[in-house]
């Protein structure tokens, strides 16, 4: 993200739960004074199973019942009203500026909104039998975002550091600095940049950092630190950290792994291309 | 002009003082006022004298107070009645908290919470000053909770077994699910999370299928495929039919680690509350119940209140609120507390009404609705004197609230059961609190007029149930040298305990008078007090002002004379008419056929008598005597039957020998509004009679007296007033030395005139004549004698009934021609 942020756009879907994606968005878009737009997405793998012949579910107040197109529809526009209740309830509260749309296709699709405006997604699909969550279904948006996307999974509330995993000191870093320290300057919050020993170390690196964050009154800390995924997830265990801010590529490349990281911390993250 | 009461007899009776006087003649000034001697008096200053030992003149009333109050079956309670300011809440009050000092204080009473069902509190009973100590300890308890049990559930230990316990319960979710999930993926086929549930996909690329994808494939792919999700999807229903056990044993897990964990946190202050309450087995009872229902309700204590998710945050007043609302029904609403009583209570209720008698039901307002609970029962009147006595006035109790009916109620059933008015009368339906009625032990005494006991004992079926005992309070007393002295000693305690100067012996010896003028009766005295404590303090006041330091004779005659000035507005103004002559009343010269009568009007406290001109017309006729008062409804009954008895003393004295051949009118001259009573019917009688016999009656006296069939004259009301009344109107018109008033004999012994008039008497200017009959009064008004028939009936000439029968014969013979000459046989032109 370079340059103003454009909007917030806040994705919601039939299969996530929206309370807190919807609470860090307002609260969000209420402290930068972007402007905050709901997308609802009506999943076309939904639709998909439900053409198929044999298509049941299993609901948790009747049992096994027919899966037809008809059916989700009726849902999925039931539950596109609430997420929009829902959404301009709480804009309203915070005096912020929101609209709504539901559109058709997948919620990775949905996240590739503009590279100019920051996603926000909900991290976990709603439990069954009060734990199992069928699938983490933000890690299908990471691909997909065009711009930084936040996978929420706490309360704006929460207190906490926004920790920038950086790697270099090149423009994809640049960007997630960028990002993050727009986050942390709106929650008023410690920028913890935590950079492999090879980087912290190099010459002017401090310079480069105070250069992209002074414009945004935040407190950075700088630590050296392996970009391992264990070595991260022991540093993250001792910190107070809120949100996770790491470059689409890292997530990428540290593949099931990372991905593995990622579930297990109780922090949002933000990605970053 | 305000109604006229020509009041009736109200003292009739021998005098026992024995004829001093002769009837017709002039009264000696001596019988005019009965004086109280200071002589008699063997004080100086009344400061001197101890207290009068008890109310005076109530034995009757005392006694039946006396043994209600011994009495202590149901029903047993009082109806005290008398006449408004004879002291009678002084004196209950006093016979009342005499006996409750000795008897023993009665026991606390609250409401706490039905925990079982909210909407019924429970009562329970503290020995008294108990309850307070139990509802402080309550909230000591709630304080001391909502700082324990958080801290319980802060503990390590209960943080371990709770995310056990949470393991235990995902680990089984994961796992089923888990397992059906990877027994999917292997099939290539993934669970998918649906609005309402969950379903089984066949996958493609990591991706649901297509339905082209589908049925691209292979038929033996695509049976494999559907019978393998169909295979999964019996497994999968299955495994979601478990869920909620799993909840509910999730659930139940957690409850009865919280109930634990609470137990455990509360056992030791419960164990110190119930040890204290130990001799009590209804309190212990209770605080098991709370026991019971903290554990149930731990979480209470835990989070501070907040708005439901999507509502806006709720401010910190209303936090507040909802929080204490949490623990209200911990608290303990003491509704009578008896700490610190000595001996049984004695109340007294202004405003007996419903809710003040019964208790009530309050209300608050909560976020625009009005709610209420155990803590909002309020006491009343029947709370506070349970187990002892409750005074109320009767006109209070029956002026439009239901108390009346929610006193019968309560002492019916012997509970008191506070409900709202609502509820009593069946007209609430929404659902409201039943507190547990409260077993009643009162004894009530009911302050009222006479009229009203005997109201009720009449309409009032349940009245003589309820109020067995009447307490009959005498308005005067005998005057003898005893109770005058007592007198002087009820004067003595009422200045000592209203802190008024001390009263001199003259002073004293003219208030004993003015009871007697109040009790309307020279032989008695009033027991009003509350007409004395009046004199005595507005004497006070002018000895005061006179910078004296004992209420002299002056004081008080002062203060009477201030007392009558206060309320002679219109009695001056009608005084004022008459010597204007806009009102006429005629007081020297003669006149045929009319008379002053006199009345007593009655406005507000005060009473004054006037002279009201009667006059009578008589003519030929069928012997009807006309009453134009009655026929212009103006006259009342009393009034009516006097007419009527006069009528039958002329027909029984003149038509034995003849027919009354007459009609005959009267009527109160000038009167505008309502007359009743028969102390005119010997003043109607009188210019009747003048009428027929065209005697003039001498307008220099005025009249009052009832007559009967056989003309005697019997005793009227307010005679004193009535006199001083003509002696102010001859004032008026100018005093010829010859004026007075002719009054019953039976009326003489309830003389106690003004000094004004007494003076007059004694100079000779004015004077009281006594009558007996009917001819006596006749003679002095027409200075006629009246003659008494001899053996034939025949009244000697000259005399007024001569005259009377000889108007009558020629009335009758008169009519005796018409009848003939209207027949056709001619008669005498």
């Amino acid at each position: 993200m370079t340059g103003p942020v454009e909007g917030i756009v806040v994705t919601l879907d039939a299969a996530s739960e929206s309370r807190i994606a919807i609470d860090t968005a307002v609260q969000l878009a209420a402290r930068t004074g972007a402007p905050l737009h709901g997308i609802f997405v009506e999943d076309q793998e939904l639709l998909e199973l439900a053409a198929l012949p044999f298509a049941r579910h299993v609901t948790f107040g009747t049992g096994a019942e027919a899966f037809t197109i008809e059916n989700v529809e009726l849902h999925l526009r039931a539950q596109a009203e609430r997420a929009r209740r829902e959404l301009f309830t709480a804009a309203r509260r915070h005096g912020v500026t929101c609209t709504f749309e539901v559109k058709r296709g997948t919620v990775g699709a949905a996240a590739s909104a503009s590279e100019h405006r920051l996603v926000i997604a909900g991290a976990s699909s709603r439990p069954v039998a009060g734990y199992f969550r069928v699938e983490h279904r933000w890690w299908s948006s990471v691909g997909a975002a065009a711009g930084p996307l936040l996978i929420s999974r706490a309360l704006w509330t929460r207190p906490g550091a926004v920790a920038v995993l950086m790697q270099d000191r090149t423009a994809a870093s640049a960007r997630l600095l960028d990002a993050a320290a727009r986050i942390a300057a709106a929650g008023d919050r410690t920028l913890l940049i935590i950079c492999p020993p090879e980087v912290a170390g190099t010459e002017g690196v401090e310079k480069w950092i105070d250069d992209r964050v002074a414009g945004y009154g935040v407190r950075a800390q700088i630590e050296a630190t392996p970009l391992e995924p264990a070595a991260i997830e022991e540093r993250l265990g001792h910190l107070e950290c809120r949100v996770l801010a790491v470059r689409a590529d890292l997530a990428g490349a540290g593949g099931e792994e990372f991905r593995r990281l990622a579930e297990r911390i109780a922090c949002d993250m933000l990605i970053v291309r | 002009m305000p109604d006229i009461d020509a009041v009736g007899a109200s003292e009739v009776g021998p005098s026992r003082h024995g004829p001093e006087f002769e009837f017709g003649q002039r009264l000696p000034p001596a019988l005019l006022y009965r004086r109280c001697d200071p002589a008699e008096l063997p004080f100086e200053l009344c400061s001197e004298l101890v207290d009068a030992p008890a109310p005076i003149g109530q034995e009757r009333a005392v006694e039946a107070l006396r043994f209600a109050l011994r009495m202590r079956g149901t029903g047993y309670n009082v109806y005290a009645l008398g006449a408004s300011g004879t002291g009678r809440h002084e004196v209950i009050e006093e016979l009342l908290r005499g006996k409750a000092e000795g008897e023993p204080v009665p026991p606390d009473w609250c409401y706490v919470n039905n925990f079982a069902d909210p909407q019924r509190p429970r009562r329970l009973q503290l020995p008294a000053g108990r309850a307070t100590g139990l509802a402080a300890a309550m909230k000591r308890l709630v304080e001391e909770l909502r700082a324990a049990l958080p801290a319980a559930f802060e503990r390590d230990e209960y943080r371990a077994r709770r995310d056990a316990i949470e393991q235990q319960f995902r680990q089984r979710s994961e796992e089923t699910f888990g397992a059906l999930q990877q027994r999917a993926a292997a099939s290539k086929i993934a669970l998918v999370r649906t609005p309402m549930g969950l379903a089984l996909a066949p996958m493609h690329d990591g991706k649901v299928m297509p339905p082209e994808a589908f049925n691209h494939l292979p038929e033996a792919e695509r049976n494999r495929l559907q019978h393998e999700i169909e295979a999964l999807q019996k497994e999968l229903e299955a495994t979601v039919a478990q869920v909620p056990l799993w909840e509910r044993e999730h659930r139940d897990a957690m409850q009865r680690l919280s109930r634990e964990v609470t137990g455990f946190a509360i056992a030791h202050l419960m164990e110190e509350l119930r040890d204290d309450y130990k001799d009590l087995p209804e309190v212990v009872h209770y605080l098991e119940e709370v026991e019971r229902d903290i554990k149930e309700n731990a979480e209470d204590f835990l989070a501070p209140p907040s708005a439901p998710d999507g509502a806006p945050p709720m401010p910190a007043p209303a936090i507040r609120d909802l929080e204490d609302a949490r623990f209200r029904r911990y608290q303990v609403n003491v509704i009578v507390d008896n700490g610190g009583r000595q001996g049984a209570p004695v109340i007294y209720e202004d405003n007996p009404t419903h809710q003040t008698l019964v208790g009530r039901v309050q209300h608050l307002a909560r976020f625009g609705a009005l709610v209420t609970d155990f803590n909002l029962l309020a006491p009343g009147a029947l709370h506070h004197a349970n187990g002892g006595y409750l005074i109320l006035d009767a006109q209070k109790l029956l002026a439009g609230n239901p108390g009346w009916a929610s006193l019968k109620r309560a002492l019916g059933s012997g509970q008191i059961r506070i409900e709202t008015l609502e509820q009593m009368m069946s007209l609430a339906s929404t659902i409201a609190l039943e507190p547990e009625p409260i077993p009643l032990n009162v004894k009530v005494v009911l302050i009222g007029p006479p009229n009203l006991y005997y109201l009720l004992s009449t309409y009032d079926e349940d009245f003589a149930d309820l109020f067995k005992i009447a307490a009959d309070f005498e308005d005067r007393v005998a005057r003898t040298p005893e109770t005058t002295l007592l007198y002087a000693r009820l004067i003595c305690a009422m200045t000592r305990r209203e802190g008024l100067r001390p009263l001199e012996r003259v002073a004293v010896a003219r208030v004993i008078e003015h009871a007697a003028r109040l009790s309307g009766n020279a032989d008695k005295l009033t027991t009003s007090v509350r007409a004395f404590l009046d004199l005595l303090r507005e004497s006070d006041q002018l000895a005061a002002d006179a910078g004296k330091a004992a209420v002299g004779e002056a004081e008080v005659q002062a203060a009477i004379d201030a007392q009558f000035r206060r309320a002679d507005r219109v009695y001056r103004r009608l005084q004022e008419e008459i010597g204007r002559r806009t009102i006429r009343i005629e007081t020297d010269g003669e006149a045929v056929g009319q008379i002053n009568g006199l009345s007593v009007i009655t406005l507000g406290n005060s009473a004054f008598g006037t002279p009201t001109r009667i006059t009578a017309r008589v003519r030929l006729g069928r012997g009807e005597v006309v009453d134009i008062e009655r026929e212009v409804q103006l006259g009342g009954p009393l009034h009516s039957k006097g007419v009527l008895i006069l009528s039958g003393f002329l027909g029984g004295r003149f038509g034995r020998e003849r027919p009354l051949s007459l009609n005959a009118s009267l009527v109160f001259e000038q009167s505008y509004g309502g007359v009743d009573g028969d102390s005119a019917s010997a003043a109607e009688l009188f210019t009747l009679l003048s009428a027929l016999a065209e005697a003039p009656i001498a307008q220099r006296f005025a009249v009052t007296g009832s007559v009967d069939q056989r003309g005697q004259i019997q005793a009227i009301g307010g005679v004193n007033e009535k006199i001083e009344g003509f002696f102010d109107s001859c004032l008026e018109t100018g005093f010829t030395g010859h004026q007075g008033v002719i009054i019953p004999a039976s009326n003489v012994r309830h003389l106690m005139l003004r000094p004004d008039v007494v003076e007059a008497a004694e100079q000779g200017r004015f004077a009281i004549y006594p009558m007996d009959t009917v001819d006596q009064g006749l003679e002095l008004l027409t200075g006629i004698p009246a003659g008494q028939p001899d053996v034939d009936g025949r009244y000697p000439s000259g005399t007024l009934n001569q005259r009377i029968a000889a108007r009558l014969d020629a009335f009758a013979a008169k009519a005796a021609d018409l009848a003939r000459a209207a027949a056709g046989l001619g008669g005498r032109p």
